[in-house]
């Protein structure tokens, strides 16, 4: 989550009147960056990841289970624990854990959610790539330690009966506050900290109108059809928002959600790497982005919304839709008359630029819908910046800040970035280039933002250490995956169908591989003194339709490769990373470890092993009190939740349906 | 007598041929990417090529043989060595400076090379390395010697029988050109592959500079034998993973990589008879493989093989 400066919020009219006040001088903050840190080298990869877990209240022999709210105490005593570790009289629990770095907890937006991030950054050491996984387990180890008993720590991404009739949290409180307006979810359901009702309330005020998020209701045998939600309150008349419904809001056929809290209330797993220099982060950008999409399918673990199953098996949509502030003239149902400009996707949403200078980025791969602000393009290019950066920038910043701070407004401080984090943060884009922090000496980073976190850490270790090996091959062999962007948005919308992972198609790159590039004073090579050692000249952009470069695959194929009876001869993610660790010195116990991972994400792959989604999906399926109708009751969620706390706590045996979920008990590594 | 120096050249950015294909170690790898070096050098050296080509496609490597140069034109000779492709060495070098990499090599003697000779192989390996990275030392050196390997279903059985393979005599007898590579301080690191608990154990007791890595191919890297993973780490040795085989240039292979065949480089004659080629006994003596890695950021910068052969006409 962004940043948690403290001050007055603006209330929206306020705000909007200040949005170019925050954006020239947040244009400013950037330029003084760039300018300093474009030539910023040799910097080494250091990565993190980001895990976001829900706080829930679970007691075997008791049928209710609800979100805690207690994020401020839990965080409060975590803090209490590192403090004394400072001071030299730490508790004895976070004293032994072998010399490693006290992991870092931070709030996040829902009131029942931490995130949790290791203390130091992760290099590209083999060693550290084991740390991962033990140093998650700590994580969840150290935060239930500082809990009550019945609260636990869970990577679901979202909470099941999250806003649904009666009690879902502890302490209990009425939905329909004055900062949500939610039918289904209170006011206090997100971190109190002012930073987070004002982001809800402004980009509610900005709207015109709540949020919308509808959710497609899976059809069961007992689904009733058409399906109309029926925790739906068309009778409120509290605020103006309450018509929301009335005027159509809650289709039939859809789950309807009202809040911010549905979205960012979700958890991800992120991670961050920095690059060698901005022309490696601007490279790295543009490769991860299209594998986005892959990556969602894979993860898949969100089938559930508000009590009822859905017909999608992620979260990002919702999320999209959660924090959606376009007014209805940038949504294009009204005439443009006070917007500025027509706006095709949410704040939240796949990325929309290509940003890396390389000659296979060709022209047609661009947005052609690409928004930008015209005058900050203009404005960050006289200052030196080149098209294609400045124009990525200039479509970020055709967005309007949502939380401003009137203490902020008083001065320009160019030593700090806040203004321009304040338009970077709030484009929450599945791929984020970041410009070094002010005041130390971290370097250029690119955000890989889509995957779902997973319910065991094993699972988040191997998503994270595949992340990590696959920019390493990306650099190494030199790849290339660009798509047309826009194919990346249909494959973003693809990846939320039932089990796509298996079922679906998405258009990925044929051959990844550059083309090779003639010796230079050969007679057919380039003959200018001009081309150093080790880093030829890449050869001219082939200019064959770019339709010949792509075509539709499903993610077995991407992942492990064409079969004998694809003609796209894709040599497939996985064998990509294997031949870079086989031309790595890697010892026997690491690569046992990364073989344990990359089995699971190739069997995720091939179907052999299924998707938090599809198993959450059979487990409620399967249960004694679902009936065929789509509604995920008490009972079940009770027992979901018992299920999903005992796999990652060494009770997996006799969880239903677990060895197809995460494969048999691997024994472990050299016995 | 000829002596054939085949290189591959930075097989990094070389395409699909590096890219591993499910089953056992192979040694695909470096047969492609000899042969694809062997046509870009073709092409590359042809005398220009029409407008018809002029689309920048210099990747298609698919080639008919039957427009293939005259090995004159994309090979050169230098006394009795006979480059395969020819090198320009001006374009020899690593981007960053030589500190920032962990260059790690690995020395395949192969089977029928003459034993007495590997003092020799060795001191020329490493100086075409050294002059390829353009660096002055190596950080590790892997040592393969013929006839060594883990086979078997079952881990401890693979250890008892890799205890009677090679040639224990004549891998210790090898060992002193490499103590003194390490002694000039051209190697920092040594390091043995399929060495199984006993060979090891054996090979450790009789020689002055011990290796610090014992680089193993098993079925499944999760099975390493028992007795080895001990004797490891007693010794304080370094299990690597590889993915090579140990007969990574039999003499057919080689043949068939240069002679006249479709697939073939069309400088080795296929018969007595026949006017186009080199003719005489090819033997493959050692082949070496070369892995430059930008340390702190994983990033493989220079990866690629060279091989010798001899040829007495």
């Amino acid at each position: 989550m962004g940043l948690l400066a403290l001050g007055t919020p603006l209330d929206w009219p306020e705000a909007q009147k200040n949005a170019n006040h925050v954006r020239e001088w947040g244009i400013k903050q950037l330029l003084n960056i760039w300018n300093k840190a474009k030539g910023k080298e040799k910097d080494a990869l250091l990565w993190g990841d980001e895990i976001e877990y829900l706080v829930v209240n679970y007691e075997k022999d008791k049928p209710e289970v609800t979100l805690s709210l207690r994020q401020a105490d839990i965080l409060h005593a975590l803090a209490q624990d590192e403090n004394l570790c400072s001071s030299g009289g730490c508790v004895p629990a976070l004293q032994d854990i072998g010399g490693s770095t006290l992991p870092i907890f931070h709030p996040e937006f829902g009131r029942y959610m931490l995130e949790a991030t290791p203390g130091k950054p992760w290099g590209i050491g083999f060693k550290d790539l084991l740390d991962v996984e033990p140093n998650m387990r700590l994580r969840r180890k150290i935060a239930k330690e500082h809990m009550n008993p019945e609260e636990f720590p869970i990577t679901l991404t979202t909470y099941p009966r999250l806003g649904s009739p009666g009690q879902f949290t502890t302490p209990y409180y009425p939905p329909s506050g004055e900062k949500l307006r939610s039918q289904f979810v209170p006011d206090e359901i997100a971190n109190p900290h002012i930073r987070f009702p004002t982001l809800a309330a402004n980009i509610r005020s900005r709207r015109g109108r709540k949020v919308q998020i509808n959710v497609p209701i899976f059809k069961d045998k007992n689904t009733p059809w058409p399906w109309k939600d029926p925790t739906v309150n068309y009778d409120l008349h509290k605020y103006k928002e309450d018509d929301d419904v009335r005027n159509g809001a809650s289709p039939d056929n859809f789950i309807y959600l009202d809040a911010m809290a549905f979205g960012m209330g979700s958890c991800c797993l992120q991670i961050t790497f920095q690059a060698k220099n901005i022309t490696e982060g601007r490279r790295m950008y543009d490769q991860l982005s299209p594998l986005g999409p892959i990556l969602v399918a894979l993860t898949a673990a969100t089938p559930i919304y508000k009590g009822f199953l859905a017909d999608t098996d992620v979260r990002w949509n919702q999320i999209g839709a959660a924090v959606d502030d376009r007014t209805p003239e940038e949504l294009g149902e009204k005439p443009l008359e006070h917007s500025r400009w027509r706006i095709p996707k949410s704040r939240y949403a796949t990325n929309s630029t290509y940003i890396s200078e390389d000659p296979r980025l060709r022209k047609e791969y661009m947005d052609p819908n690409l928004v930008i602000d015209p005058d900050v393009k203009q404005q960050l290019m006289d200052a030196g910046m080149d098209s294609l950066l400045a124009t990525h920038f200039a479509h970020l910043f055709i967005r309007d800040p949502i939380v401003i701070f009137a203490e902020d407004l008083q001065e320009l401080d160019l030593s700090k970035t806040d203004h321009f984090e304040n338009l970077q943060s709030t484009n929450w884009q599945h791929i984020r280039f970041k410009p070094p922090p002010a005041g130390n000496d971290i370097g250029w980073r690119v955000e890989f933002r889509p995957m779902e976190i997973q319910i065991t850490d094993f699972e988040n270790a191997a998503f994270s250490v595949f992340m990590v090996l696959i920019t390493r091959a990306i650099l190494s062999f030199d790849l290339n995956f660009y798509i047309p962007i826009s194919k990346t948005d249909e494959n973003m919308s693809t990846a939320h169908k039932l089990d796509a992972v298996l079922n679906e198609e998405f258009y990925f790159r044929k051959n990844p591989f550059p083309t090779r590039s003639p010796r230079p004073y050969s007679s057919n090579g380039p003959r200018s003194g001009t081309v150093s050692p080790a880093i030829l000249s890449r050869p001219p952009t082939p200019s064959g339709p770019i339709e010949d470069e792509y075509a539709l695959m499903g993610i077995d194929e991407i992942m492990n490769g064409s079969k004998g009876d694809s003609t796209n001869n894709f040599p497939g993610l996985i064998p990509i990373v294997e031949s870079y660790l086989d031309s790595m010195n890697v010892d026997v116990e690491t690569r046992c470890e990364l073989a344990a991972y990359l089995d699971l994400i190739r069997k995720r792959a091939n179907g052999t092993l299924w998707t938090a989604a599809k198993w959450i999906r059979h487990f409620v399926q399967g249960h004694e009190e679902y009936k065929g109708d789509s509604v995920v009751g008490e009972k079940v969620n009770h027992d979901l939740i018992g299920a999903v706390i005992a796999i990652e706590n060494g009770g997996r045996q006799g969880v239903r349906d677990v060895e197809q979920f995460l494969g048999p008990v691997v024994k472990p590594c050299g016995d | 007598m000829t002596r054939l120096i085949l290189s591959t050249s930075n097989i990094m950015t070389g395409g699909p041929s590096i890219i591993r294909k499910p089953g056992p170690a192979s040694n695909l790898e470096f047969t492609n990417s000899l042969r694809s070096n062997f046509l870009a050098a073709q092409q590359d050296y042809s005398p220009p090529l029409s407008a018809a080509k002029e689309n920048g496609n210099h990747g298609d490597i698919e080639k008919p043989s039957s427009v293939r140069p005259p090995s004159s034109v994309w090979t050169s000779r230098d006394g009795s060595d006979y480059y395969i492709p020819t090198i320009d060495w001006s374009l020899s070098g690593l981007s960053e400076e030589p500190s920032q990499y962990d260059v790690t090599v690995k020395l395949f003697y192969l089977p029928g090379a003459d034993v007495n000779s590997r003092g020799q192989y060795a001191k020329d390996a490493i100086q075409l390395v050294l002059k390829e990275l353009g660096v002055q030392s190596i950080d590790l050196l892997i040592v393969s010697f013929p006839g060594i390997s883990f086979e078997g279903e079952c881990e401890w059985e693979a250890d008892k029988k890799n205890s009677s393979q090679g040639n224990d005599d004549e891998e210790v007898a090898s060992w002193p050109v490499f103590e003194e590579l390490y002694n000039q301080g051209v190697v920092k690191k040594l390091g043995l592959a399929e060495f199984g608990s006993e060979k090891l154990s054996k090979f450790l007791s009789r020689v002055k500079v011990r290796p610090k890595v014992d680089q193993v191919n098993i079925k499944d890297c999760c099975n390493v034998p028992p007795p080895l993973l001990k004797l490891a780490k007693v010794e304080n040795i370094e299990l690597l993973v590889h993915n090579d085989c140990t007969n990574i240039l039999p003499s057919g292979t080689l043949r068939e990589l240069l002679g006249q065949g479709v697939k073939g480089a069309g400088v080795l004659s296929e018969s007595k008879r026949s006017l186009e080629g080199m003719k005489g006994d090819l033997t493959p003596k050692w082949v070496v493989k070369y892995t430059a890695v930008v340390r702190d950021r994983g990033v493989i910068e220079n990866k690629g093989y060279f091989a010798v052969a001899e040829l007495k006409e």
